[in-house]
C-alpha cells in the first residue's frame, strides 16, 4: 500500500468527519443567531410571570357606620388533572360531600383535558372546581387532600411513584385567591344595595352595587417576577410590584335601625292585609336624604339567584301606577299658589256624582259643600275636579311638573323610571278632571314622596339621596355628597296653607285617623287609587299614606304604598295604619321633640323629665 | 531513523493537539464550576465538583505522559491483556454495578466510581489496532474479517445490554474507521454498513411504531427514541431536551456571561445534567454562538492533528492507532453535541475533557496521549 493510497483514505476520513463538524456549526448558527429572539423569549417565558393583585371591594355602610355589605377572602378550588393520576375517583370522593357537589360530576371535571394553546395541544393543568368556598372549608379540603389514599405503603412505592403520590397530596388540589361578598343584614334594605356576579371581582348586578360599581371595585394591581424551576420566587428579580387600591367604602344615607323599624312594620301590615306589595320611604324633608327605602317582597342579597325576579325588582323607583288621591296636593298646591283659590272657598262637590264631559265622577261618600281644606280633608274627588277646571289645563301641567313628576328623581339607584305624564296637547276633554284626582297619571311612590317632601320642606323639592360620602378604607373622606335642591314648588303662603290642610287628614274629621300620633301632628294625604286594566277600572285598589311630622317643622317624611290589599282598600284603613306604627317608632328611634303637649304624668317628682317631655309646641 | 532525537525540524509536541486539549480542559472545569455553583452552596471544599474535574485531568495527564514512555509497537503488545481486562470490567458491572438515570453503568470504587465502558473504547483501539496491522492479504480474507466482526460485536453487545446505545455504537464506529483505514476491501465494509443500516431502520422503526406491549428495547430507550422522532408527546421526556434547546439558543451571539445562566441556575435544565451530558448547553448559553464555536473549533483542532499525526505515522499501527482514537473522540463529540441541539437522540454519552466524569476524562487524555505516542515516534522527512 503506497503513502499515496494511505493520505488518500485519510483525506476522505477528514472529509467525512469535517461535514458533520459543519452540519453542528450550520445548526448552531441556525440556533443562537438566527432564532434566538425565539428561544430568548421561551426562556423568559420559563421564569418571568405575571401575578394580578386583586384589590378587596368596598363595603357598603349605612349613616351610622353599620356594615350592610362587605367582602370576605375566599377560594376558588382547583385542580391539576395531570398530578391526579389513578387516584381521580378517590379525590373526587374526599372532597365532593366538602365542595357539596355531585361525585360523579367532580369526577368528570377532573379527567385530564386538551388544550391548545399557540397551536401546541397540551394537558390542561387548570380545572376550577368551585368558586367562593370559605377558608375553613379550603383548611378542610387541605388535610384531605393530606390524608388521601392512607391505605398505601410508601414503603413498597419506587422512588417515582411515591414523588407522585406526594405531588398528589399538596399540589393536585390547589387554590386561589378570591373573595366572597357577605350581606350580614341578609334581607335587610336589599332593594337599596343590589347584589352582585358570582365572578372574581364581584361585579356589581343591581343597586348600590351597579350603581357604585367603579368605586367599590377599586384598581387591580400586579407583580412581574421571575421563578425558578421549583415555582418559587426570585424575589431579586420582582420587577414591578404595584399594590392593588382596594374598593371605597360607600356611607349610605339609610339608618338601619330605620330600615329594620320600616321592614318589620311593613312586614306586619303585609301579614293583616295581604296586598301583592308594599313599600315604604322614609325621608329627611329638609335634605331629601333617604333614611329607609323597603319593598316586600325582598330577597337576600347572599343568594339573589333563590328568589323569583319580582322580588329583585326595586318597586319604590322602578314600578310606576297611578296615584290616586295623594296627587291631589298638586292641583290644591297650584291652585292656592296661583291666587285662584283661598283654603276657605266653598265647592259644591255634587253630592257624590258630577257630570263632566259626558262622563261621571263620583266620589267615594256624598259630599255638598266643602272648603277647599274640606276637599283634602275629606278627598273629594268632585271638589278636586272642580278646583283642577278652575286652574287650567296650562297651569296643571305646570305645577305637576314643578312637583317633578314626569322625570327621573335623579335617585342614584339604577332602574328609575320618569313615570308617565302626557303633555297638553295629548290631553282629552276630561283629563283636566281626572288628572287633579290622580288619573290619567302614572307616577312612582318616589316621586310621589318627593314631592310630599317639597311641602314639607318650604316648598323646595329636593333631589333624593341615598348615598352620603365615599370613604377610603382608612376612612378619609373621598367623596361627599350635598344635598341638592331641584327648585321651588310654590311660594311660602301657599306651603304654610297646605299644611294646614293636611294636618287635618289625619284628625277624626279626615280620612285618615289612624295616621295620627301620639306626639306629634301629622300632616298628610291619603291615596287610594283603582287599578286599571286594559283601560277599564278593576275592583282592584293601590292604597297609600304619605304623611310628614312634627308637621310645622317636620322631621320625617314617611310613604307606605300597598298594591292590592286585600281587605279594605281605602289607604286611610290599610297603610295609615302603617304609617302610625313606624312613625311611633322611628320617632322613639330619633328622640325626636313632640310638638303636642302632653299631661304631665301623675305623681311626677322629676319635675325636668316631665318638663322637657312637654315643652313642645 | 526511528530515534525521535533526529527529527530536527519539529519537536515532540504537537503543539496545537495539546493547547486545544489544553483550552478544552480549561473550558470544562470553568464551566462546570459555573454550572455546579448554584446548587446548595455549603459544600466542603473538597467536594467542590470543578477541583475533582482538576484532580481527574492531573490523573489523566499522568497517565497519558506514562504511556507516552513506552512506544506505542511495545504497548499494542499488551492489547490483549487491555481488552479482555475491559471486556471482564464490563461483564462485572452486570454482577456489582450501580445503577444511574436509568442505566447500569459505573463500579462503584468507594470515592469514585468507574465506568468500563470508557476504558473498554481505548483497549479495543489498542487491540484492534494490533489486530488490523498485518499483510494487505490477510485483511482481505473473510476469516480476518469474521474475527473483527466478532471482537467488535462482544463489547458491543455488553455495553448495549447496560444499557448504553450510545456507547455500543461507539464501537461500531470505531470498527469501521480503523477497517476502513487498514484496507479492508470496499465491498466487504459496504456490504457491513448497508446490512447495518437496514438493521438499524428496521430496528428504530419496531420500536417506535410497535405496540407497548412488544418489548425490544429498555422503555427509557423507546420514549427517548419516540422523543427524537417527535411521537411522543408526554412532557417530561422532552423537558430535557427541550430546555437544553432553550439554553443554546436563548445565549444568542455573546452568551449572558459565564456564571449568568438561569437554565441551569433556576433548575430548569436538570442540574443532574448539566455539568456532565449538557455542559455544552452551559457554555452556549452563558457564552453564546462565540462560545460553542470556540468550542468546535477546538475540537476540530484536536481531530485534525489526529489526522494529521495518522498521515504522518511511521508503520500501518500507528495509523490505525491515530484514525481509531480520531474516530472516538468524533464520535462523542458529535453524538453529545448533536443530543444538545437535538439532532441526535438522547444517548449518556460526555464530551471529552469538557464533560464531568472520572473515567470520560482520563479515557481521553490516555487517547490523546497514544496520539502523541504516534506523534514522537512519526515518520520524519
Amino acid at each position: 500500500m503506497t503513502v499515496a493510497t494511505q493520505n488518500r483514505k485519510l483525506s476522505w476520513l477528514a472529509f467525512v468527519l469535517g461535514l458533520p463538524l459543519a452540519g453542528l456549526g450550520y445548526r448552531l448558527v441556525d440556533l443562537q443567531v438566527a432564532r434566538h429572539d425565539e428561544f430568548q423569549a421561551l426562556a423568559d417565558r420559563n421564569t418571568v410571570r405575571t401575578f394580578q393583585r386583586e384589590p378587596v371591594r368596598g363595603q357598603i355602610l349605612d349613616c351610622r357606620g353599620i356594615l350592610l355589605a362587605t367582602s370576605q377572602p375566599a377560594k376558588v378550588v382547583c385542580a391539576d388533572p395531570t398530578l391526579l393520576g389513578d387516584y381521580r375517583l378517590d379525590a373526587a370522593r374526599a372532597l365532593a360531600p366538602l365542595l357539596g357537589v355531585d361525585e360523579a360530576l367532580l369526577a368528570d371535571r377532573l379527567l385530564p383535558r386538551l388544550i391548545v394553546d399557540n397551536g401546541k395541544t397540551n394537558n390542561s393543568q387548570y380545572v376550577a372546581l368551585k368558586r367562593k368556598v370559605p377558608v375553613e372549608t379550603w383548611e378542610k379540603i387541605k388535610a384531605a387532600m393530606a390524608h388521601l389514599c392512607p391505605g398505601i405503603d410508601e414503603k413498597k412505592l419506587s422512588k417515582r411513584q411515591r414523588t407522585s403520590l406526594s405531588y398528589l397530596r399538596t399540589k393536585a388540589i390547589f387554590a386561589d385567591e378570591d373573595q366572597i361578598r357577605v350581606y350580614p343584614g341578609q334581607r335587610l334594605a336589599s332593594h337599596v344595595l343590589g347584589y352582585v356576579a358570582n365572578d372574581e371581582e364581584l361585579t356589581g348586578l343591581n343597586g348600590i352595587e351597579l350603581a357604585f360599581n367603579t368605586n367599590l371595585c377599586g384598581v387591580r394591581g400586579w407583580r412581574k417576577t421571575e421563578m425558578d424551576g421549583r415555582h418559587r420566587e426570585l424575589v431579586k428579580y420582582r420587577d414591578e410590584d404595584v399594590a392593588p387600591r382596594d374598593g371605597l367604602n360607600v356611607v349610605l344615607t339609610l339608618d338601619a335601625g330605620l330600615q329594620n323599624i320600616v321592614e318589620s312594620e311593613l312586614a306586619a301590615g303585609m301579614e293583616k292585609h295581604s296586598p301583592i306589595s308594599a313599600s315604604c320611604i322614609m325621608i329627611r324633608p329638609r335634605t331629601g336624604e333617604i333614611l329607609a327605602m323597603a319593598t316586600l317582597p325582598n330577597y337576600d342579597p347572599n343568594h339573589p339567584g333563590a328568589f323569583p325576579m319580582e322580588a329583585l325588582r326595586n318597586r319604590v323607583i322602578a314600578d310606576i301606577a297611578e296615584p290616586g288621591s295623594t296627587f291631589k296636593i298638586v292641583v290644591v298646591s297650584g291652585g292656592l299658589n296661583e291666587r285662584l283659590v283661598t283654603l276657605n272657598d266653598v265647592f259644591d262637590c255634587e253630592h257624590g256624582q258630577f257630570f263632566y264631559a259626558n262622563n261621571t265622577l263620583h266620589d267615594h261618600e256624598s259630599f255638598g259643600l266643602l272648603t277647599v281644606e274640606g276637599i283634602i280633608t275629606k278627598s273629594s274627588n268632585i271638589g278636586a275636579a272642580k278646583i283642577g277646571i278652575r286652574l287650567g289645563e296650562e297651569k296643571l301641567w305646570e305645577y305637576i311638573h314643578r312637583f317633578g313628576f314626569g322625570e327621573r328623581t335623579g335617585l342614584p339607584l339604577p332602574g328609575e323610571v320618569a313615570g308617565i305624564v302626557h303633555p297638553v296637547r295629548q290631553w282629552s276633554k276630561l283629563s283636566i278632571a281626572r288628572i287633579p284626582m290622580g288619573q290619567g297619571v302614572a307616577v312612582t311612590p318616589l316621586q310621589m314622596a318627593m314631592a310630599m317632601c317639597a311641602i314639607a320642606n318650604d316648598g323646595v323639592l329636593m333631589r333624593p339621596m341615598v348615598v352620603s360620602r365615599l370613604e377610603d378604607p382608612s376612612g378619609r373622606v373621598i367623596a361627599h355628597y350635598e344635598p341638592q335642591p331641584v327648585r321651588c314648588v310654590a311660594g311660602p303662603q301657599t306651603i304654610s296653607n297646605m299644611v294646614r290642610a293636611l294636618k287635618t287628614v289625619a284628625t277624626r274629621e279626615g280620612t285618615a285617623v289612624q295616621a295620627g300620633l301620639e306626639h306629634y301632628t301629622v300632616a298628610g294625604k291619603t291615596g287610594t287609587a283603582e287599578k286599571s286594566e286594559n283601560g277599564h277600572y278593576v275592583e282592584k285598589f293601590f292604597s297609600s299614606f304619605i304623611g310628614f311630622f312634627p308637621a310645622d317643622h317636620p322631621e320625617l317624611c314617611i310613604s307606605v304604598v300597598m298594591d292590592e290589599p286585600r281587605d279594605s282598600h281605602y289607604g286611610g284603613l290599610t297603610a295609615a295604619p302603617v304609617f302610625h306604627a313606624i312613625g311611633e317608632r322611628a320617632a322613639n328611634y330619633l328622640n325626636l321633640k313632640p310638638d303636642i303637649d302632653l299631661e304631665p304624668p301623675v305623681n311626677q317628682t322629676l319635675t325636668a323629665d316631665g318638663g322637657g317631655g312637654s315643652s313642645g309646641r | 531513523m526511528n530515534d525521535p532525537s533526529l527529527n530536527e525540524n519539529k519537536g515532540p509536541y504537537d503543539w496545537p493537539m495539546w493547547l486545544a486539549a489544553a483550552g478544552l480542559m480549561f473550558l470544562g472545569t470553568a464551566f462546570i464550576y459555573s454550572a455546579t455553583s448554584a446548587g446548595v452552596l455549603p459544600l466542603v471544599w473538597y467536594k467542590e465538583i470543578y477541583l475533582h474535574q482538576i484532580l481527574w485531568c492531573a490523573l489523566g495527564l499522568g497517565a497519558a505522559v506514562g504511556l507516552c514512555s513506552i512506544e506505542y509497537g511495545r504497548l499494542v503488545r499488551w492489547a490483549a491483556v487491555f481488552y479482555w481486562g475491559a471486556i471482564l470490567l464490563l461483564l462485572a458491572v452486570f454482577v456489582i454495578g450501580v445503577e444511574h438515570h436509568g442505566g447500569k453503568r459505573w463500579i462503584n470504587l468507594g470515592p469514585f466510581s468507574l465506568q468500563p465502558s470508557e476504558f473498554a473504547k481505548v483497549a479495543f483501539i489498542l487491540w484492534l489496532g494490533g489486530y488490523l496491522s498485518r499483510p494487505r492479504e490477510e485483511l482481505r480474507t473473510g476469516k480476518v474479517f469474521l474475527a473483527v466482526l466478532g471482537y467488535t460485536v462482544v463489547p458491543f453487545i455488553l455495553v448495549l445490554r447496560e444499557p448504553d446505545l450510545g456507547s455500543a455504537l461507539v464501537f461500531l464506529a470505531i470498527s469501521l474507521a480503523m477497517m476502513f483505514a487498514a484496507g479492508v476491501p470496499g465491498p466487504m465494509l459496504g456490504g457491513l454498513v448497508g446490512s447495518l443500516g437496514l438493521l438499524v431502520v428496521l430496528a428504530v422503526a419496531a420500536i417506535v411504531f410497535l405496540p407497548q406491549q412488544i418489548k425490544i428495547v429498555e422503555p427509557y430507550q423507546k420514549t427517548r427514541l419516540m422523543t427524537y422522532f417527535g411521537r411522543d408527546k408526554s412532557r417530561d421526556k422532552n423537558y430535557q431536551v427541550n430546555q437544553a434547546l432553550i439554553s443554546i439558543g436563548s445565549g444568542g451571539l455573546t452568551g449572558k456571561g459565564w456564571t449568568q445562566g438561569t437554565q441551569h441556575s433556576l433548575g430548569f435544565l436538570p442540574s443532574a445534567g448539566a455539568h456532565n451530558d449538557f455542559i455544552f448547553s452551559v457554555i452556549a448559553e452563558e457564552e453564546g454562538f462565540v462560545g460553542s464555536v470556540v468550542v468546535l473549533a477546538l475540537y476540530s483542532v484536536l481531530l485534525f492533528s489526529g489526522i494529521n499525526i495518522a498521515s504522518q505515522a511511521r508503520d500501518h499501527l500507528g495509523q490505525l492507532l491515530a484514525v481509531g482514537v480520531v474516530t472516538l473522540l468524533f464520535c462523542h463529540v458529535f453524538i453529545n453535541i448533536g443530543m444538545n441541539i437535538r439532532l441526535m437522540p438522547v444517548t449518556g454519552i460526555p464530551l471529552p475533557l469538557l464533560s464531568y466524569g472520572g473515567s470520560s476524562v482520563v479515557c481521553s487524555l490516555i487517547a490523546i496521549g497514544i496520539l502523541h505516542n504516534v506523534h514522537i515516534y512519526r515518520r520524519s522527512y
